[in-house]
């Protein structure tokens, strides 16, 4: 296992509403764990203040990576976590206006070595370093207009997906992936994702309101909901767990 | 001691037009969410209107103050449907709407200064009577600017605070469409507050002008001093923006007794500076 | 001679063609919206002269004290405000160079104050033909800027720019030290304004405070906003629209009775101010700049 997140006792507010209450949990003891519970659970909150997106009021995040040091997450700034390989997919579209979609990847490919004002020169290099890789995803993936921008909301949470995935985070948090794309990008994107886990030495958490993506992809399953970790488990220690019935699923049945 | 005492009741005195004209500018901030730095040129419109109907036309100088700052929220309301109205609706994103406010405040001061030229103008007010309070002597003029900031803070307060419009300029800052479905009308809540501020930048340009000369920048060399006094009492909190107008009259007095005026600047806008990084920029209300 | 009167104008165009490049290098691809330009111009350029003419130092040492002085100070600068959002870093930069232009008023016994610094030769010494040489010159350092900027497009570096304007955030979730790299930037690119104002110092050869208002920095500005703020020729292509046709063609060749004479530079910011609003309402990209709405 390549990457573990462990929180202690972390809290956030929002004007006075307890938004995360999370007293002891770790992520990461296997390669794909699913996050679920009802909206405004906090589930989101709670991986930006892993990713230091924000900055939680009190408590201990600790990440920790084969072969480093264990971190502290909070005194750290987003970017420096993300170097350290841990990095979360968008919810919501975000997406550079101006970029393609190769420049987007290039963007993601780059490193500091790349990026230095005085380097105007380096482009030619740093696109044949990256042709394997940037190529292989376009050719696995369909978009309409490759060698332009990204077209629908889809491509770009679709881009948003591959612009993490070139980084090779140690630890991926992805924030209701599914959202917006069409059903057989879906599948491609969960079997890269297996496919990954097994292969290269990356963690996986995944937010979904698609529960059968979850009971199919997961080893583990967290439920959350109103701010806390509730239950964890299997599969099917969740699926047949009554609480999670009433607070999440409970709408169906009624 | 006297020292102190000087700049307090001078820097009270120099902070006389600044209350007026940071609290206009902080209503259309907090209406709008952007800065208007074309309400520099309300400033200077109310002190030119003045000098045409004083200097000119001859009216006596505390008559001469009302149409010159009903003018004044006029053209500012002029300017809203005008100018800013018709960006908004073209979707100009608020950092072009600032960059727009500096072309049109460009656009007006050397309008200005095509009418009026370069020269200065002063008021013809007669030589006014003048109370000694602790050593210093206030004319009766500076007591009316006073007297007349201190009125008009707290009818703004009851304005925004008390009054069904202040609530509907309230509410349309907060959630625009929530305002909408509620009823209210934007463009009309939003012509009286343009009206108001006009007309706060015109007295301020009035009494300052009659405090120094008039000339077509006397807005401009006041806009980042009114937009620092904004920040730092709070965007649309007319308490916060008199207090930090009287701070920064009293600065810009207790500097000016020591060395030059210029000075009272610089310490300001190095302030302004600092302030600008440490304070959150957000709406208070 | 003659000519040099022209070369004159084209030296200054030059110049002005270069800062708005920078500007566009600012503003068009980081998103750093500085509106004290005339600040880091006038930092170079007073610098350069008080180094040269009041301490005596030789005249490429003081060139490079003045544009190091520059770099420490937008450096110094950077670091304060550059975590601000777009509309406090406008007024920030304002504030910057009023600062700027007040302390040369003031500091009479450095700057000379309002009675004026000279003079100020030029760096190449080349009898009558020394305007003309100097104008080869800035014009070498235009285009050297122009190419730059060029290069930069398609570079990795530039891309990371143009991510922190359009998201900043979003590049920061990649991994970009986004602040880091504005900070650099935002000092290169405001100490080679530094080395512009020193080099319009050795064009004017006299320097006085009026040279430090507020126009300037607004002539910049609505140079590159008609010109096309995100194009790497907009800055040229504003420049040679609106001081060419003000300060060259209509002043040059445009009879106006001598009466009227002193309305030119008065009618020209009003035509400025009122084109600033027409191309920001209604083509924001400027002449160069496409219709779509991707702009921030």
């Amino acid at each position: 296992m390549s990457g573990k997140l462990c929180l202690k006792d972390v809290k956030k507010s929002f004007n006075g509403r307890v938004v995360v209450d999370v007293g002891d949990v770790t992520f990461g003891n296997h390669r794909i764990e699913g996050l679920i519970g009802p909206n405004g659970a906090g589930k989101t909150t709670m991986m930006k203040l892993i990713t230091r997106r924000l900055k939680a009021d009190c408590g201990v995040i600790t990440y920790m990576r084969d072969g480093f040091d264990d971190v502290v997450v909070n005194p750290h700034e987003m970017e420096d976590m993300a170097r350290m390989g841990l990095v979360r997919t968008n919810q919501i579209i975000h997406d550079f206006a101006s970029l393609t979609i190769r420049e987007s990847l290039l963007l993601s490919l780059a490193t500091d070595h790349h990026e230095k004002f005085y380097k105007i020169f380096n482009d030619k290099q740093l696109r044949k370093e990256t042709e394997k890789e940037i190529e292989w995803y376009l050719d696995y993936f369909y978009f309409e207009d490759p060698n332009g921008h990204a077209l629908s909301g889809g491509e770009k949470k679709l881009l948003d997906i591959i612009r993490c995935l070139v980084l090779k985070p140690n630890f991926l948090l992805m924030d209701e992936p599914t959202a917006g794309l069409p059903e057989d990008v879906t599948i491609k994107v969960m079997e890269l994702m297996k496919k990954k886990a097994q292969d290269e030495n990356i963690s996986v958490l995944i937010v979904e309101h698609d529960l059968d993506l979850i009971w199919n992809l997961c080893e583990y399953v967290h439920f959350m909901a109103e701010g806390q970790v509730m239950i964890q488990g299997t599969p099917e220690e969740i699926r047949a767990n009554d609480i999670v019935a009433e607070k999440y699923m409970g709408a169906a049945v009624c | 001691m006297s020292f102190i005492t000087d700049s307090l009741i001078l820097g009270v005195i120099q902070a006389a037009p600044l209350v007026l004209a940071a609290a206009g500018f902080t209503m259309i901030f907090y209406l709008n969410g952007f800065i208007n730095v074309a309400y520099a040129e309300s400033i200077t419109m109310g002190a030119y209107f003045a000098i045409i109907f004083n200097t000119m036309l001859h009216v006596n100088f505390y008559v001469a103050i009302i149409p010159s700052a009903l003018l004044s929220g006029v053209a500012s309301v002029i300017t809203y449907l005008l100018v800013f109205r018709p960006a908004f609706k073209r979707g100009v994103s608020s950092t072009e709407m600032i960059i727009l406010s500096v072309g049109l405040s460009f656009f007006i001061r050397y309008a200005i200064q095509l009418i009026f030229g370069g020269l200065l103008y002063s008021f013809e007010v007669a030589s006014p009577a003048s109370v000694q309070i602790l050593g210093i002597g206030i004319t009766t003029i500076q007591m009316t600017a006073i007297l007349l900031v201190a009125a008009i803070v707290i009818g703004l307060y009851f304005f925004i605070y008390r009054t069904n419009y202040g609530q509907m300029m309230r509410g349309l800052a907060n959630n625009e469409e929530l305002a909408m479905a509620s009823g209210i009308n934007p463009v009309r809540v939003s012509i009286l507050i343009w009206f108001i501020a006009g007309v706060l930048g015109g007295l301020s340009g009035v009494f300052y002008g009659v405090f120094s000369f008039v000339n077509p920048s006397i807005g401009w060399s006041l806009i980042l001093i009114i937009i620092m006094i904004t920040i730092v009492g709070g965007i649309g909190n007319v308490k916060g923006a008199l207090i930090a107008s009287l701070l920064a009259g009293v600065v810009i007095a207790g500097v000016t007794l020591l060395v030059t005026p210029i000075y009272g600047e610089i310490i300001l806008l190095v302030v302004f500076i600092i302030v600008l990084r440490f304070k959150q920029v957000r709406r208070v209300i | 001679m003659a000519g040099s009167y022209y070369f004159y104008i084209f030296s200054n165009m030059a110049i002005f063609v270069a800062l708005a490049t920078l500007l566009h290098l600012q503003f068009g691809r980081t998103g750093i919206v500085n509106f004290g330009v005339v600040g880091f111009f006038g930092l170079g350029m007073y610098g350069f002269g008080v180094f040269l003419i009041q301490l005596n130092i030789p005249y490429f040492i003081a060139l490079l004290m003045a544009v190091a002085l520059t770099g420490v100070i937008s450096f110094l600068l950077g670091l304060v405000i550059l975590k601000l959002d777009s509309q406090e870093v406008l007024v920030a930069t304002l504030a910057f160079a009023t600062i700027i232009a007040d302390l040369v008023v003031v500091q009479k016994g450095v700057t000379k104050g309002v009675i004026g610094l000279g003079s100020v030769p030029f760096p190449i010494q080349a009898g009558l033909y020394s305007q003309h040489v100097f104008f080869i010159v800035v014009l070498i350092i235009a285009a050297l800027l122009i190419m730059y900027a060029k290069k930069l497009e398609q570079s990795p570096y530039g891309r990371l720019l143009i991510s922190i304007q359009d998201s900043e955030l979003l590049s920061q979730s990649l991994g970009k030290k986004t602040f880091r790299e504005k900070l650099i930037f935002f000092t290169i690119t405001s100490a080679a304004m530094g080395l512009l104002g020193a080099l319009y110092a050795a064009n004017v050869h006299f320097l006085v405070p009026r040279l430090l208002g507020p126009g300037t920095t607004f002539t910049i500005w609505i140079a590159l906003i008609i010109g096309g703020r995100k194009k790497v020729f907009g800055g040229l292509l504003g420049v040679l629209v609106t001081v060419g046709i003000f300060d060259f063609l209509v002043e040059t060749y445009v009879p106006i009775p001598t009466g009227q004479a002193q309305l030119l530079p008065v009618i020209k910011m009003m035509v400025y101010g009122l084109t600033l609003l027409l191309v920001l309402m209604f083509k924001p990209s400027g002449l160069l700049g496409t219709s779509k709405k991707t702009t921030k």
